[in-house]
């Protein structure tokens, strides 16, 4: 970086000295660390909770794949889950997916409704038939976050699935199945599936699709066929 | 179902009766008429905010959520108190309050970790939503949010009331007429690093006791950030300059001043396409921003009261034939042939209230507010892009079409973060 331009600021207002982190508690050196580093840190059954927490992150940043495997061992911590996620999601390497994936059938609860929204994150397809019975499973929660992730995946397999749920379920699960599907018929436009889309908004037009999803598809069709790039 | 053809050949603009036509007293507000507001996690700028819109007739706040009792019963005591009153009701759970088909529209003013994630969860439940800045996490959750509020068809209004401030709308004027000529560079005063340095910590408090549920309820507190042990001090404020709950010292200020510049120049649909950083996280520092068209955007640490002391968040149009300069004292500066088109402006005090009257206006018309989710997103955008530059120590380069950097993987795995389940966007 080059040398800042000497500006004086005006004095400030005074502040109360805020509370400092104590010293097992402060990043440190793990910002600097490359990849193997980071990994012997979340390896190390000595490391402290705050240190694997930094080296997931970190590792994460540096896209190191080779700290899958330690990053999707800590998956179904308790407290670190949401740390495992932040470094496996922008790995680009596929071992990430993997990870995640192979998470689905070992967990429960919210550490399995983190991992399900990292998948429709990254929109692995593979996921699918297991992100389709957890969508009409008992569970509320996660049957929301798989039908999520499936809007977030999109793609025709996903938009199939979503559109016979819509007429197959009812309640919370169809509002949830309402809302994914606007999702997915905004990202087959992006991916060029423009038919595909337009049916799925048709499909949300129908008189008992909860009003905000009904007005939304209604705005989605009239932007897509009012839009400018559109084939005529 | 309605189809297609049948949507489109068959749309009308609605048939407005006004009330004075069907015998209500003109200048009076009818209840059926009002739009009616709830809260999410009104602290204190929140209550700022909520007491210029109490003060909107065609307005009316009738519910509150909070994840702390203290702040529930406050604001309660507020708004019953000003409507006479004790119908305010309170909710520790937001979804029992959006879930209300009586409330049109939220506030929200919560920690920034929430300001997305609860947006667009207002917009799924058919509201719309004044929410305070800064808008966004990372440029990730910034398109989220445009998104939804495209697909949903809500209006949003961030909390970037200066679009609402006569100084400042003088400067965007004095640009648009040609008196500055063609613009050159836009500054925007990000800020004293001493109170909010560019690079927040990554560090955690020690760990205190968890106070009673009752009371607070740490989980909901934290939201979508990572867990961390708790400690009292994030709860009173102290969660700024820390990384998990605060997007640093550009973010900070740059969400309004950068706002600013991209109002004032009509940039509201870009960001800049290279990030060149200077300065340490002690001390003045600034990033060196151009756009496409060679328009440079310089966001800098001008202290407090700015370069020629105009006041907080104050920012500066320099054009080929004239500058001006201001901030939130009004008063405008400006270079010698542009004094003779200076009037009078009215305190830029009154921004907010002017943003907040905008805001009922705008959910009563349907017409888009001035600091829209789109808007917001774009200059959003380009801070949290400006503070992964500063994080990478590094001149990074943008391509606007694919929202992505062209010269560095580790800063395009920075542009999302990853929610603590349950929360995603």
């Amino acid at each position: 970086m080059l040398q800042a331009p000497t500006a004086v600021p005006a004095p400030q207002p005074a502040k109360p000295k805020p509370p400092q982190p104590p010293t097992q508690f402060q990043e440190g050196d793990i910002a600097r660390m490359d990849a193997a580093a980071l990994v012997g840190i979340l390896r190390d059954p000595s490391a402290s909770e705050f240190q694997k927490a930094k080296a997931c992150v970190r590792a994460g940043e540096l896209g190191a794949r080779e700290a899958v495997p330690a990053l999707g061992a800590l998956l179904g911590d308790e407290h670190l889950g949401t740390y495992a996620r932040y470094g496996l999601e922008p790995i680009t390497d596929p071992s990430a997916s993997d990870a995640l994936l192979a998470a689905l059938p070992r967990l429960n609860g919210d550490r399995l409704i983190g991992v399900i929204h990292s998948i429709g994150k990254r929109r692995d397809t593979r996921a699918i038939p297991q992100l389709v019975k957890l969508m009409l499973g008992t569970d509320a929660d996660l049957s929301a976050a798989a039908t999520a992730a499936l809007g977030s995946i999109a793609g025709p397999v996903s938009a199939r699935e979503l559109t016979a749920a819509l007429a197959g379920t009812k309640g919370p699960t169809r509002m949830a199945v309402a809302h994914a599907s606007l999702v997915c018929a905004e990202r087959l436009l992006t991916d060029g599936k423009r038919d595909e889309a337009l049916a799925l908004y048709t499909t949300l037009t129908a008189p008992d699709v909860p009003k905000p999803v009904r007005l939304a598809a209604m705005n989605g069709i009239i932007r897509e066929e009012t839009s400018v790039g559109r084939s005529r | 179902m309605i189809t297609r053809r049948k949507l489109l050949t068959t749309a009308a603009a609605p048939l407005i009766v006004p009330s004075t036509v069907l015998g209500q007293r003109a200048g009076a507000v009818a209840p059926s008429d009002r739009i009616t507001f709830g809260g999410i996690g009104i602290g204190a700028r929140g209550a700022h905010v909520l007491s210029k819109l109490l003060n909107v007739k065609e307005a009316r706040f009738i519910a509150i959520c909070d994840v702390r009792n203290e702040r529930r019963e406050t604001i309660k005591s507020t708004v019953d108190k000003q409507y006479g009153n004790r119908d305010c009701q309170m909710y520790d759970d937001q979804y029992a309050l959006l879930a209300r088909q009586d409330i049109d529209a939220v506030l929200i003013a919560t920690g920034d970790r929430w300001h997305t994630p609860l947006s667009i969860i207002a917009a799924q439940h058919g509201k719309d939503v004044y929410c305070e800045k800064p808008c966004s996490m990372s440029i990730e959750e910034s398109w989220a949010l445009a998104d939804a509020f495209r697909r949903y068809g809500r209006l949003y209004q961030a909390g970037c009331q200066r679009r609402n401030g006569a100084n400042f709308m003088l400067c965007k004027e004095l640009l648009r007429s040609g008196a500055l000529g063609k613009l050159k560079t836009l500054y925007a005063n990000v800020g004293p690093s001493v109170n909010w340095p560019p690079l927040p910590s990554r560090d955690w408090l020690a760990a205190e006791p968890l106070p009673p549920r009752q009371v607070l309820d740490w989980d909901r507190w934290l939201g979508p950030a990572p867990w961390r042990p708790y400690h009292s001090s994030y709860v009173s404020g102290g969660w700024r300059n820390f990384h998990d709950f605060h997007g640093g010292g550009i973010l900070e200020w740059g969400s309004h001043t950068v706002d600013l510049c991209h109002w004032a120049a009509d940039l509201d649909d870009t960001q800049p396409v290279e990030y060149e950083p200077v300065g340490s996280n002690v001390g003045p520092y600034q990033v060196n921003c151009r756009y496409a068209d060679g328009v440079r955007l310089v966001m800098r640490d001008n202290g407090w009261e700015g370069a020629l002391n105009t006041g907080s968040c104050s920012f500066r149009i320099e054009g080929d034939r004239g500058w001006v300069e201001t901030g939130d004292q009004t008063r405008i500066e400006c270079s010698d042939n542009i004094r003779p088109l200076l009037r009078p402006t009215e305190s830029a005090r009154l921004a907010l209230e002017n943003h907040v009257k905008e805001m009922v206006q705008c959910v009563a018309t349907r017409r888009t507010p001035s600091a829209n989710a789109a808007a917001a997103a774009n200059s959003h955008v380009t801070c949290h892009a400006a503070f992964i530059a500063y994080q990478r120590g590094k001149t990074l380069a943008w391509d606007t079409a694919k929202a992505q950097f062209t010269n560095d993987d580790i800063a395009n795995r920075m542009r999302s973060r990853a929610l603590r389940e349950p929360w995603r966007i």
